[in-house]
């Protein structure tokens, strides 16, 4: 899982028929000083609006957030989790 | 997932069977510098994905990577059936439009 932050969503009409439906936003993944990296298109079925922070779940983790044990669904980046406080280390 | 734009195509003669008619596309994903305008990305981190949409060179697209790629290629998988595929990153979506918020807060 990755921390970071909401910072924008997605529109695609064009896609594969699992997507339909489904909204897709964009996190930026947190480091040290800022954010970097690639940046993380992930779906969202807690309605995490943008400037929120974010856990974000990979591969079966993911497909685990919208459907437990399936393999059938195409997932493989969720928010799982909504932040409310983010100690700083 | 990751947001990425097409820059080119890949081609190859000899590969595995069902990959015949399985368009592979060069893929360059988006960094949040690249996309906030703040920086240029890195010079080449492309990837190569598997794409059954038809996206083209300057589309902006969604990759997906591992099991999720090989359940969007093989759509019509019945519950239950593995996917056998030999590839690891696909096209899931061609990209409307984004938008990034401009200015963030809470940067530590």
């Amino acid at each position: 899982m990755i921390q970071g932050q909401v910072i924008g969503e997605v529109w695609a009409t064009k896609k594969m028929g699992h997507l339909q439906g489904q909204k897709l936003i964009l996190v930026a993944q947190r480091e040290k000083a800022g954010f970097a990296g690639r940046v993380i298109v992930a779906m969202d079925s807690m309605d995490a609006r943008e400037g929120d922070e974010v856990v974000v779940s990979f591969g079966s983790g993911a497909r685990n957030v919208f459907m437990p044990g399936s393999r059938t669904i195409l997932v493989d980046a969720a928010i799982s989790q909504i932040i409310d406080r983010r100690p700083v280390i | 997932m990751f947001l990425g734009k097409v820059v080119g195509y890949v081609w190859s003669t000899v590969k595995w069977p069902e990959l015949q008619g399985i368009k592979m596309l060069l893929i360059k994903p988006y960094n949040y510098d690249e996309i906030t305008g703040k920086a240029t990305g890195p010079d080449f981190d492309a990837v190569v994905a598997a794409d059954v949409l038809g996206a083209g060179p300057g589309e902006d697209v969604v990759v997906a990577y591992g099991h999720a790629a090989r359940v969007g290629i093989e759509e019509d998988l019945a519950e239950g059936e593995p996917p056998h595929f030999p590839i690891d990153a696909a096209v899931v979506a061609i990209v409307d439009n984004f938008f990034v918020k401009a200015n963030e807060k809470n940067n530590n």
